[in-house]
């Protein structure tokens, strides 16, 4: 009888075969910059944010023309409400010292001799620990549970030590170097998978991302991919707290594509990519955005 | 006994976790609840990230998960056989509803006070004067027509039935 089966399965076995490459649309290439600048070649809007402190604060007011500053006027220096970013980063700097207690934890992160200073700059990259490039969510996780510790990805937790880790570099340009090896091949694959249809409606996130910038899906403006990653996690009203992976899950949600876990690989080469887009810009949390 | 072997075997296959169907192991899914598709709630100071039943089931389609090896459905040319039997008054409806056509997400029509701008404007599609036939297809299945249409295959990826791309197809028509 088992082995009825086992014929019967194997007779099953073509409707999931995983021999064939499978048939998957790509929305058309562009060419991207390593570099926040390279949006004057995709949307302009870049010459409206290059400079964080010094936004227009007219057009921070006008709701036809906000969305051309990338929503920069929600990230600090701009920004000087106090938000629930700012209680998280409070909540991050005491899980720190908890967790840092015999000075393990911050070296587990990476940090040399200048401490946390630059450090998130710096991420996604590689770990020789975990044999694979890692966001900094993903570093945090596995750090804490050397410490006996559960902050799992995408957790309030893990974002709150994630901001307090990326307030010690605020003000610093992301420079990570997608020019070769590893994490050029994560940049590479990041770009396909951002251009890659999938999920019910058939949508890549460049359908929307690259080729309908400044244009209206209901309400809600769509702006440049370039210069995003240096502002999370971010403060969403109706998330309390967002890492990047879970934007995505947000925006695969929203266009019907079945999410990934936080810290899945396709999401990390979206991480790495993303943030190859923003090279050149300073971190800026903590963000507040709608 | 032969039966009784096949039905074993159809209970042992059905009971393969998601992933036998193609679903890879990173989707954020849980098999046993009725709509596997799962979504994050993140919980204030706590370090889990909790998990709640998403209001769709998305499993059937691509994921951007590296070992997903499914398929995406293939353009398909469909013909429409007449008279159309569509009705204007629910075709408006399904442009509007957001679990149904949502069209106004991108498009313009008529009396919709925040539609979106992605797609062209059809609030005076009439005047286009399209044959059925063509409107039919370019919701069924667009890429037939422009393989890098943004519009969702709505007839192909099963998000309207054939009667419901009926009614849009004479709502649209019906936009003076
Ligand atoms: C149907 C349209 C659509 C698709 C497809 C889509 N998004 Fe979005 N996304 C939006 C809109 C609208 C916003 C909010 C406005 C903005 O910031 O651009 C947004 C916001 C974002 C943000 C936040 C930007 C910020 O400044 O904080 C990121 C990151 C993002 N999307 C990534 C993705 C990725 C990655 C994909 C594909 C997996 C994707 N999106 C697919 C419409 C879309
Ligand atoms: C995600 C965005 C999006 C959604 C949702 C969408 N459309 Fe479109 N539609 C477009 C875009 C963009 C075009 C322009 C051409 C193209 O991309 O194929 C278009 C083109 C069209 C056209 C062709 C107009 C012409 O004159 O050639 C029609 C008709 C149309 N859409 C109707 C609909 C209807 C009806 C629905 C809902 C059932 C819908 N669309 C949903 C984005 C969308």
């Amino acid at each position: 009888m088992r082995k009825t089966c086992l014929i019967a399965l194997l007779a099953l076995a073509p409707l999931f075969a995983h021999g064939a490459e499978p048939y998957r649309e790509y929305d058309l290439a562009e060419t991207y910059e390593p570099h926040v600048s390279g949006d004057m070649r995709l949307s302009g809007s870049y010459r409206h944010w290059a400079n964080p402190g010094n936004l227009d604060w007219r057009m921070a007011g006008n709701p036809d023309e906000n969305w051309k500053l990338n929503w920069k006027f929600m990230d600090p220096p701009f920004n000087s409400a106090v938000h629930g970013g700012h209680f998280a980063m409070d909540r991050g700097e005491l899980l720190f010292k908890e967790l840092n207690l015999k000075g393990r934890f911050a070296k587990c992160l990476g940090a040399g001799k200048g401490g946390l200073k630059g450090l998130r700059a710096r991420y996604p990259m590689y770990r020789a620990d975990l044999k694979r490039i890692a966001g900094l969510e993903e570093v945090i996780e596995s750090c804490a549970a050397r410490e006996g510790r559960v902050l799992q990805n995408g957790s309030y937790d893990n974002s709150a030590v994630s901001l307090f880790v990326a307030g010690r570099s605020n003000g610093m340009p992301i420079r990570i170097d997608v020019g070769k090896g590893v994490m050029r091949d994560a940049f590479e694959r990041g770009r396909t998978l951002f251009h890659t249809r999938a999920g019910k409606l058939n949508l890549a996130c460049s359908s929307c991302h690259t080729h309908q910038i400044g244009l209206q899906l209901r309400g809600t403006v769509i702006t440049t991919p370039y210069g995003d990653a240096a502002h999370y996690p971010v403060y969403r009203t109706k998330y309390f707290l967002q890492s990047l992976h879970l934007r995505f899950i947000e925006c695969n949600l929203d266009t019907r594509v079945q999410p990934l876990m936080p810290g899945s690989r396709a999401y990390t080469d979206l991480e790495v990519f993303l943030t190859g887009l923003t090279n050149g810009y300073p971190v800026s949390v903590p963000s507040e955005r709608d | 006994m032969r039966i009784a072997t096949s039905l074993a075997c159809l209970t042992m296959a059905l009971a393969l976790p998601a992933r036998a169907a193609g679903l890879p192991p990173d989707a954020a899914v849980n098999p046993a609840a009725p709509n596997k598709t799962l979504e994050p709630n993140v919980v204030a100071n706590s370090g889990r990230l909790e998990w709640v039943p998403f209001k769709r089931d998305l499993t059937d389609w691509p994921t951007l998960s590296h070992e997903d090896k499914r398929s995406t459905a293939k353009p398909r040319k469909v013909k429409l056989s007449q008279p159309l039997n569509g009705d204007p008054a629910r075709g408006r409806e399904i442009a509007q509803r957001s679990d149904k056509g949502y069209c106004i997400v991108c498009h313009q029509m008529p009396g919709e006070d925040w539609p979106g701008t992605v797609g062209l404007n059809l609030s005076n599609f009439k005047q286009r004067k399209y044959a059925d036939e063509a409107v039919f297809q370019l919701l069924f299945d667009a890429r037939v027509i422009n393989a890098q249409t943004v519009m969702p295959p709505y007839g192909t990826n099963n998000i309207l039935t054939e009667q419901e791309i009926r009614d849009l197809v004479a709502y649209l028509q019906s936009i003076e």
